[in-house]
């Protein structure tokens, strides 16, 4: 999977989850950027990828991640 | 009153096909506390004659008291006392009638252990029908 076609995905997924049509997913995006990113939102928008992409992350994999990008390595790592 | 002892089945020993089931029915008496507690008097619930008129068997009982026993599966039993919903949808399809035996089932159809979620598809059965349908996310302690 190419990686503007999962940013396609997240941009969709993030648009949904934090209700807010207007955020601009990147590959710097972390949660301080959004207003709305909280502990919540952060096992919605997790579980929302993991169905979105049929894949399956574990704890200790997604508390490494510093950024989107970092994500988007792990679901192109993981779907290959 | 003694509490009953909760279960507490943690994230990891969750996993998809895990079942649980609660047996149970409402009484009239459960109905009346229901009606008072929530301040809905709506008459298909209270007044068998109205029920009766809109082509039901007798009152209907309340979709929120099906709720109430899908609460007692999810904090009793799967999972359990170490769990909090984070969300729940559920379509009803058949009415339940007072002292009418029942059953609520959970299902796990998926363990997240990224976020620590489990997901439950819920069944409420009575009679051989299925009275109501739906899913529930739940937050599990580790």
């Amino acid at each position: 999977m190419n990686t503007e076609t999962i940013f396609t995905k997240l941009t969709g997924i993030f648009h949904d989850v934090f209700d807010d049509e207007s955020i601009v997913v990147t590959a710097q995006l972390t949660a301080t950027d959004v207003d709305e990113w909280d502990s919540l939102s952060h096992i919605r928008l997790v579980l929302a990828i993991e169905k979105k992409f049929g894949l399956k992350f574990s704890a200790a994999e997604v508390g490494r991640l510093k950024n989107v990008g970092e994500f988007v390595s792990m679901i192109q790592a993981k779907a290959a | 009153m003694t509490m009953p002892e909760a279960k507490n089945i943690l994230l990891g020993a969750l996993a998809e096909g895990l079942q649980a089931t609660v047996d149970f029915s409402v009484t009239a008496q459960e109905m009346q506390k229901f009606a008072e507690l929530s301040g809905d008097f709506n008459p298909l619930h209270t007044d068998a004659t109205f029920a009766r008129n809109k082509g039901f068997k007798g009152v209907v009982v309340y979709g929120a008291l099906l709720v109430a026993k899908i609460s007692q599966l999810i904090g009793m039993q799967l999972p359990g006392r170490n769990s909090v919903w984070a969300s729940v949808s559920l379509d009803f399809r058949n009415p339940l009638y007072v002292d009418q035996p029942a059953q609520v089932e959970g299902v796990v159809t998926m363990v997240s252990d990224s976020t620590g979620m489990a997901e439950l598809m819920l069944t409420v059965r009575a009679a051989g029908k299925v009275l109501a349908k739906g899913t529930a996310g739940v937050i599990v302690g580790r």
